[in-house]
């Protein structure tokens, strides 16, 4: 390193010539005529005689040169052409769907291929070390995203029908609906009742240290029961209850279903519950409670106004915990029939229908991204608002 | 000061003969059963009366057991050698620039439900064990990667100090003092690891792999709930012998 000189930025300059690798090697898309004859697969530069594809990698290779002596306004033309290239991928997408498939073919499928995905994943491992390196904000990095969403959203309505994703989602809108619908109110109703439930039972434990051991003896033990084990076992008690005990089969309860579900999920998210309540109501410096109690407040307004405020931060990020995990949770129970997004992964895999798994699959992980960035902000916006 | 005694004072002081005694128990628990299942007909019977078959006879246990193991040790300890070996590179002056973006990765990866990244490996790799073991690398992976690092940057820099100022050169001061103190957090994160990979495991008799997850699946499938039971008992045990024995190995910092 000489002096005057500013080493190059190694992590983006190796991600950006990988996604040159990626784009100009790996298959980009392939296109089958329907939905069963599998389809053929091309390499972008075999589409549209291959220009499109090398304007793209005029953004790439600035990117590289940026990277090579990279300062804080390279950096942020760098970022710039970063958030432009992901904008760019669907509207490629789209021009080559428009091409390769001819208006003949009413049922043909287009589908993404490994050099896209990589693109895509590479792409946004990028804007995540610019960020970090020009020290943005959580907020900005989601904004930074907002581009590539709206061109997505832009393609798919106007010109992705024939997206293999796509079609699969028209096929089955009603029952998508009804399936993201579902998930989202078991977890909901899962991490709430955990929520009230968890908030009794570390109250519990501050009382008494005997209920505290065996508490954290039985949650610790289910945790480690696999989650797929748990719905299975829960299926007998359930279906026998729901046969011979009459109001709780006449609300639904059987072996099969939400109720298993929800009852494993409920067991599920005690533990992480539990914790964080009684981590948070532990924690709070014995000193400020003191001088609470010093200048007057009773046990209840100390409670209130100064254990609950500082222990919140704490709580919600039990609830983010609880939720992430639910999330993932909730997909397995759609093997005991509880519906939700799991649903589609199990019957794709069972058909060996790939994009019908990826409807699944990719609405569930944005689900918990989402979940995580919320109740993550939320956390750490109290948490700088009580220090303040 | 002798590096070893550093560990030395986390380790509680029972003797080891007598702290290995629970996941002996468990173990040997977990073998009876995998070879004794056809013998409690008679208890499974009871659980379902009407069937033809009660005990699962597509596999055998030992098998599927096997199976299991086999395909979470292999994913987990290729995800230990990437795992730790990965977090250690990125924390040497060398591979610093790719601190940030390895530590955030690992934060963000773990949102990432078990279930879509065995999914999302399907459509990639195709069925069959492959998949599962890819799957099952890649997410055990990231508890590994963030606890490792987790563990080596908690090291009071002094420690550090003190060990270079002794002559140590870089090499000695990783193993002989930043593993050894880093070892009980890089030891839960491994915890974590395999413990949700045996339980993501079992998933993958979903994509055509025969392990413990299979009787649980035909279980649900044919309505049969002793074959999901037998799975059921057997995964679970599983898992719990793995547990207690990183338990033993965990020393007692723990919250």
């Amino acid at each position: 390193m000489g002096e005057g000189r500013v080493s190059p930025n190694w992590v983006v300059l190796s991600l950006m010539l990988a996604c040159l690798a990626a784009w100009l090697i790996l298959d980009a898309v392939s296109v089958a005529p329907n939905r069963i004859v599998p389809g053929s697969a091309y390499a972008a530069l075999e589409i549209m005689s291959g220009w499109p594809a090398l304007l793209l990698t005029a953004p790439m290779l600035a990117v590289v040169v940026l990277a090579w002596r990279p300062d804080q306004q390279r950096l942020k033309l760098a970022l710039a052409t970063t958030v432009l290239l992901l904008a760019l991928l669907p509207l490629w997408l789209s021009a080559a769907t428009a091409v390769l498939v001819e208006p003949s073919m009413p049922q043909a499928r287009v589908g993404i291929g490994p050099s896209l995905w990589l693109l895509l994943f590479l792409l946004l491992l990028v804007l995540i070390e610019l960020r970090t390196r020009l020290a943005l904000s959580r907020s900005m990095g989601w904004c930074l995203l907002l581009p590539m969403i709206v061109s997505w959203w832009l393609s798919l309505a106007l010109w992705l029908e024939p997206l293999a994703l796509q079609r699969e989602y028209q096929a089955r809108s009603a029952q998508f609906t009804s399936a993201l619908t579902m998930h989202l109110v078991l977890v909901g109703a899962a991490v709430a009742a955990s929520l009230v439930l968890a908030a009794l039972l570390a109250l519990a434990m501050r009382r008494h240290a005997g209920i505290r051991r065996a508490g954290f003896g039985v949650l610790n033990f289910l945790q480690t029961i696999p989650s797929l084990a748990l719905f299975g076992l829960l299926l007998a008690p359930l279906a026998w209850l729901g046969t011979h005990v009459d109001w709780l089969a006449a609300i639904g309860v059987s072996g099969i279903g939400w109720a298993p579900a929800f009852l494993a999920l409920l067991g599920y998210s005690l533990l992480p519950m539990v914790r964080n309540i009684h981590v948070a109501l532990e924690e709070v410096d014995p000193a400020v409670i003191e001088s609470a109690r010093g200048m007057g407040m009773s046990r209840r307004q100390v409670f209130l106004q100064v254990r609950l405020p500082l222990a919140l931060p704490i709580v919600i990020e039990g609830i983010r915990i609880t939720t992430v995990q639910a999330i993932g949770l909730t997909a397995v129970a759609a093997l005991i029939g509880a519906g939700g997004l799991g649903t589609f992964i199990f019957q794709g895999l069972g058909q060996a229908a790939m994009d019908m798994v990826l409807l699944g699959a990719l609405p569930i992980i944005v689900m918990a991204l989402f979940a995580d960035a919320l109740f993550g902000s939320l956390s750490e916006r109290l948490r700088q608002g009580g220090t303040a | 000061m002798k590096p070893g005694s550093l560990l030395a004072r986390h380790v509680a002081p029972v003797p080891t003969s007598r702290r290995w005694l629970v996941p002996m128990a468990w173990f040997i628990l977990l073998l009876m059963l995998s070879a004794g299942m056809g013998q409690l007909e008679w208890l499974f019977r009871l659980v379902e009366p009407d069937v033809r078959e009660v005990i699962y006879r597509r596999a055998g246990f030992f098998a599927l057991l096997g199976q299991h193991v086999m395909v979470v040790g292999v994913a987990s300890l290729l995800a230990v050698l990437l795992g730790v070996g990965g977090a250690i590179a990125v924390t040497r002056p060398a591979g610093r620039d790719f601190l940030p973006l390895v530590s955030q990765l690992a934060s963000i990866g773990q949102t990432f439900p078990p279930v879509a990244v065995l999914a999302l490996a399907v459509p990639a790799l195709g069925f069959g064990t492959l998949p599962i073991v890819v799957a099952l690398l890649l997410y055990g992976l990231l508890p590994i990667v963030r606890n490792t690092l987790a563990g080596i940057d908690g090291i009071d820099p002094d420690v550090h100090e003190a060990a270079r100022g002794m002559g140590m050169t870089a090499g000695e001061v990783l193993r002989q003092v930043e593993l050894p103190l880093a070892a009980p957090v890089i030891i839960a994160g491994i915890r974590t690891s395999v413990t949700v990979n045996i339980a993501t495991a079992a998933l993958g008799a979903t994509v055509g792999a025969s392990n413990l997850g299979d009787p649980i699946i035909a279980g649900i499938v044919n309505g049969n709930t002793a074959y999901i039971v037998q799975g059921a008992l057997l995964i679970g045990l599983l898992a719990i012998t793995v547990d207690s024995v990183f338990e033993r190995l965990q020393p007692a910092s723990q919250a």
